[in-house]
């Protein structure tokens, strides 16, 4: 069982797939809902775009660089995640309780939801296909190194892994280790070196 | 989800994990999601998707992706507020071609508020509640055989572990006050026996789930 089957979409020759029964489906209930004024697009345009354009991992990314140049916010972060956050600007719907997770040379935090895909949309923007899979759902809180070994993570066997499960109301976000080779660089430059997957936690 | 066997490898391929991941795979995903807050701020449903989500059938929640999974929520909770009808959904899903109606003219007040609430900043959230535990308590995840949604995973029915941190009080989905939430440690051999891999687990936790 896959839910990666929008992946295996055929092309019909040069011809562009017919719509799929659950787009025409969205598309008939927001075609109702715009036809009897109930509704109108721009609001719809404005929500997609809130999230393609403005909201993503490059807000968490500045997050971490600024934690590992500013050890006072460094400490704010870690003691309230929501807050601190906000000093940068960032926060909002899926961030109402931010909780920052610090990464140490014997602790390694990793972050699955597997009641549905709650995910720190603030810091990180929407999930990640692979985030919302039922492999990940159902694997990384049972055998979280097997899982990490398919993003290319292996931990010595004295690192404890720490799985977060959040299924209520608080959101979690991995705080990396600095790398070793970042010496001399700006702040901005050390947020290119942070990834989605590192705030996730599904690579050190 | 948590602890089920059978659904393969994580990353199939290397693209699966690609880092420049559109945000949307496709349109109607974004149309989609993109209803899901444009229905409730307009009042044209109530509530969270979450228990119209799980209340999907089975074998239909397993065989759909994760929009088309929200997608259905939003019109069950459509259909459920007296917005729209099944039939006319039907009808509309069998003619419609191309992307959606669009409107002959906008809400701009309401579309310029969508950014600003979607990204407001706020005090951080969780009331102060009575608890029943303390940080270092022991605490046993109850037994229970929930039929409506619930926010307990399942794996953790019966097992002990250790309370962290009180987070604070939130409303359980059921209900209008805020009740304590517990982040619990439970230790990886204590949900998966004796061959489970090193390491724990953190989960936060419902006061109603302990004991």
């Amino acid at each position: 069982m896959s839910d990666h089957r929008q992946d295996d979409r055929q092309e019909y020759g040069h011809q562009p797939a017919p719509p799929t029964a659950i787009e025409r489906r969205v598309t008939a209930i927001e075609s109702l809902l715009v036809e009897k004024g109930l509704i109108t697009s721009d609001v719809v345009d404005a929500v997609v775009e809130t999230y393609e354009r403005d909201v993503g991992p490059l807000n968490g990314a500045k997050v971490v660089a600024r934690a590992w140049v500013d050890g006072a916010y460094r400490e704010r972060l870690l003691d309230d995640g929501t807050q601190a956050v906000g000093e940068l600007g960032f926060g909002g719907a899926e961030g109402e309780h931010l909780v920052v997770l610090e990464n140490t040379p014997t602790v390694h935090n990793v972050v699955v939801c597997t009641l549905c895909s709650c995910y720190p949309w603030p810091v990180l923007g929407l999930p990640p296909r692979w985030y919302k899979s039922f492999a990940y759902r159902s694997r990384m809180v049972r055998e979280p190194r097997a899982v990490l070994a398919e993003f290319g993570t292996t931990l010595a066997d004295e690192v404890e892994v720490r799985v977060w499960d959040s299924s209520a109301d608080v959101r979690y976000m991995v705080l990396p280790l600095r790398p070793d080779v970042s010496d001399g660089l700006a702040e901005g430059e050390l947020a290119a070196l942070v990834t989605r997957d590192h705030m996730i936690g599904v690579v050190r | 989800m948590g602890g089920m066997h059978g659904f393969g490898p994580v990353i199939r391929n290397p693209r699966d994990r690609a880092l420049d991941e559109p945000t949307f795979h496709e349109p109607w995903e974004g149309r989609a999601f993109g209803l899901m807050i444009a229905t409730a701020a307009k009042g044209l449903r109530r509530g969270s998707l979450r228990p119209s989500i799980e209340a999907i059938e089975p074998a239909t929640y397993l065989a759909s992706s994760y929009y088309e999974r929200w997608a259905r929520a939003i019109e069950a909770q459509l259909v459920a507020a007296g917005t729209l009808t099944s039939a006319e959904i039907e009808e509309r899903a069998a003619t419609v071609g191309g992307g959606p109606m669009r409107s002959p003219a906008g809400d701009p007040d309401l579309s310029a508020a969508i950014p600003a609430f979607l990204t407001r900043r706020g005090p951080t959230s969780g009331e102060p509640v009575t608890a029943a535990f303390l940080v270092g308590d022991r605490v046993t995840v109850r037994r229970m055989a929930a039929i409506d949604h619930h926010r307990c995973p399942r794996y953790l029915r019966g097992a002990t572990g250790t309370v962290e941190r009180i987070n604070g009080g939130w409303p359980h989905p059921d209900a209008d006050t805020p009740e304590a939430v517990y982040r619990v440690r439970f230790a990886m051999r204590d949900l998966w026996g004796d061959d489970a891999e090193a390491g724990a687990l953190f989960v936060d936790v419902w006061e109603r789930y302990l004991s």
